[in-house]
């Protein structure tokens, strides 16, 4: 594009097309802006080629020039460039009323009018969750035939190596860790009741929840919204099947019933892990370290665990399928409640872990 | 008679499909510049995999495709990239991102690919909106538009860089007739205005009637016929002349 400049004149000639346009905008604004004549023309007659760029730098300066009290005029446009012009220029197009901003007090009030609502949906998600749950196991109907086996291998068999393997070394590394103290008071043999205990009450059913939370949770958070974003559920709806039934009961049964098996066996590998550390490094036989595990362990170690684990299960469950149900908009949100469900579910599991370890173990006439 | 210069797009005796399974078998076709090519046929014949051959998001087993002039089966990563900042794509479902507004979706090419500023940047926005009749959604999400305003934001998206060269897969299916012939008339205005060139998939009709310059005309993945729309009625394919006989009594 070469441009004439004289005082109130300018002359366009060959193309004004998106290349040109980037190269020449500031050059053409500056100029605008310096010149302050009544009237300003605008020569289109050498003008080969006009593209949507072209006209919108058109109409740019135009605008602009309306601004600061110029006329601006387009002049001698042959024919086809006069049919561009028309065809794409914005300045008959109506842009939208930008949103209005609400005060202050307005706002608030919507927050915390969509914390309520967010609230009242959760107790709605929790109770059909619960309904259908204990429904589903007198009535076969609403769910897909063989979908609990199939629930139970994803969440559970699939999880087990992983399961076993992070359990296995936590009591390896407990052990490792309060052997080197222990040792120095003559306290080896005790490393068996550490490891037993914190494996029982605290590590196996915390550390499967996180392995679950980040595991299926994710994945149950991921599968639903997307069913979301993709209006599956909505094609459930229609054929008369409830989403919840059908998508996330098998899951709440499979989860209920795979994850204290997997909490079991975690507490069993973190203790085999801690035999590892007391045969090799601390010369305890396997007779002495396996009496010492039995003799600590009292019965209620291991319910607790094992009601733990249940009552992780259902938070991770529910958080997935909460911020899977809420999903709207597409791959990015999915993403964003996927991450939301993980985090929310770790959160949960350990206050919920607090909680228990209060209600099961406290005791306020013990001496300390 | 038609120079071969003019041809913006060439395929040559391309042969591909999916997992072993033959798709496309010896297809052979040309888009003239300036002109509305409509791909069409029955569904499952191949339309659709044609069209990804042509943006290389599928690579043929055997033949050639050219794109103004130049072989893209063999072309390397950043010449194709480059040849694709003059191709607009309209995708079937829209494809708009939904995690972004729709002037969002538009400008990204704008951002990417050129060096106007950004007020400059939100007009053409604007236009491209205004153009598809969809100025009142500009701060809108995806999600909140109906199927055939996905649709037109995405044309509108696919116009952004004013291409030369436009793929269009299936712009009128799901819209109602009065959208359907406003796009039709937009798609038109786009040719005649901005010189644009259009490989269109289609398999409707009144559209076909209203916007086809040529046809390419594909059953069980060959190609019956490619020329003038007007050539393909007389041309005594018992295929077509069923295509175009159905499709008129409905």
């Amino acid at each position: 594009m070469i441009i004439d400049v004289s005082e109130n004149s300018l002359t366009f000639e060959g193309d004004l097309d998106l290349d040109a346009v980037g190269e020449h905008y500031k050059q053409l604004m500056d100029w605008l802006a310096k010149n302050r004549e009544k009237n300003i023309y605008l020569d289109l007659a050498h003008l080969n080629y006009l593209d949507s760029a072209g006209v919108a730098l058109l109409d740019e300066l135009y605008d602009k020039a309306q601004k600061q009290g110029t006329r601006l005029h387009f002049v001698a446009a042959p024919n086809n460039i006069q049919a561009t012009i028309s065809a794409f220029s914005s300045r008959h197009i109506q842009k939208p009323e930008p949103k209005p901003v609400f005060p202050l007090f307005e706002r608030v009030g919507q927050w915390a009018y969509q914390i309520w609502l967010e609230f009242v949906y959760l107790i709605y998600l929790v109770s059909d969750a619960f309904y259908f749950t204990v429904i589903q196991l007198v009535s076969r109907k609403g769910v897909r035939k063989g979908e609990f086996s199939n629930q139970c291998i994803l969440i559970g068999m699939d999880a087990f190596p992983i399961v076993a393997l992070i359990s296995f070394l936590i009591g390896f590394i407990l052990a490792l860790q309060s052997a080197a103290q222990l040792r120095q008071f003559g306290a080896s043999i005790y490393v068996a009741d550490l490891v037993a205990i914190s494996m029982t009450r605290e590590m196996g059913p915390i550390m499967t929840a996180i392995i679950f939370a980040g595991r299926s949770g994710s994945s149950i958070a991921a599968e639903i919204a997307t069913m979301v974003v993709t209006e599956e559920t909505d094609a459930l709806k229609s054929m008369g099947l409830n989403p919840i039934r059908y998508n996330l009961v098998p899951k709440i049964h499979a989860i209920s019933m795979m994850m204290p098996l997997l909490t079991v066996l975690s507490m069993l590998l973190g203790i085999l892990g801690s035999m590892v550390i007391g045969i090799t490094y601390l010369d305890i036989g396997v007779k002495p370290f396996y009496n010492q595990v039995v003799n600590a362990l009292i019965l209620k170690d291991i319910v607790t665990g094992i009601i733990k684990s249940v009552v992780f299960a259902w938070l991770i469950v529910l958080t997935a399928a909460a911020y899977g149900f809420r999903t709207r908009g597409g791959a990015a949100d999915v993403g964003r409640a996927t991450t939301a469900s993980v985090v929310t579910s770790i959160f949960l599991v350990i206050l919920a872990d607090s909680l228990l370890g209060l209600i099961f173990y406290f005791d306020p006439t013990s001496p300390i | 008679m038609t120079n071969e210069s003019d041809n913006i797009v060439s395929v040559a005796h391309l042969t591909s499909g999916y997992n072993g399974d033959k798709v496309l078998d010896d297809v052979s076709m040309v888009a003239r510049e300036n002109e509305i090519t409509v791909i069409l046929g029955a569904s499952g014949c191949g339309k659709t995999t044609l069209l990804k051959h042509l943006i290389r998001l599928f690579y043929p087993w055997s033949g050639s495709i050219a794109i103004f002039g130049q072989e893209i089966t063999d072309m390397d990563e950043p010449e194709f990239n480059e040849l694709l900042l003059k191709i607009g794509v309209l995708f079937q479902n829209g494809a708009l991102l939904n995690s972004i507004t729709v002037s969002e979706n538009i400008a990204i090419p704008l951002e990417q690919h050129t060096t106007l500023p950004a007020t400059l940047i939100q007009r053409l926005v604007l236009i491209k909106l205004g153009l598809v009749e969809l100025s009142h959604a500009l701060d809108k999400l995806p999600s909140e538009l109906s199927g055939g305003m996905r649709k037109r934001a995405s044309l509108a998206r696919a116009i952004a860089l004013d291409p030369p060269l436009l793929f269009c897969d299936e712009p009128s299916a799901g819209l109602d007739p009065v959208t359907s012939e406003s796009l039709d008339r937009l798609l038109l205005k786009l040719r005649d205005d901005l010189g644009m060139s259009m490989v269109i998939v289609s398999h409707e009709l009144a559209s076909i009637h209203r916007i086809a310059d040529s046809i390419v005309f594909l059953d069980d993945g060959k190609c019956l016929f490619c020329g003038p729309v007007n050539e393909a009625k007389s041309a005594g394919i018992a295929e077509i002349d069923r295509f175009f006989r159905v499709g008129e009594f409905g």
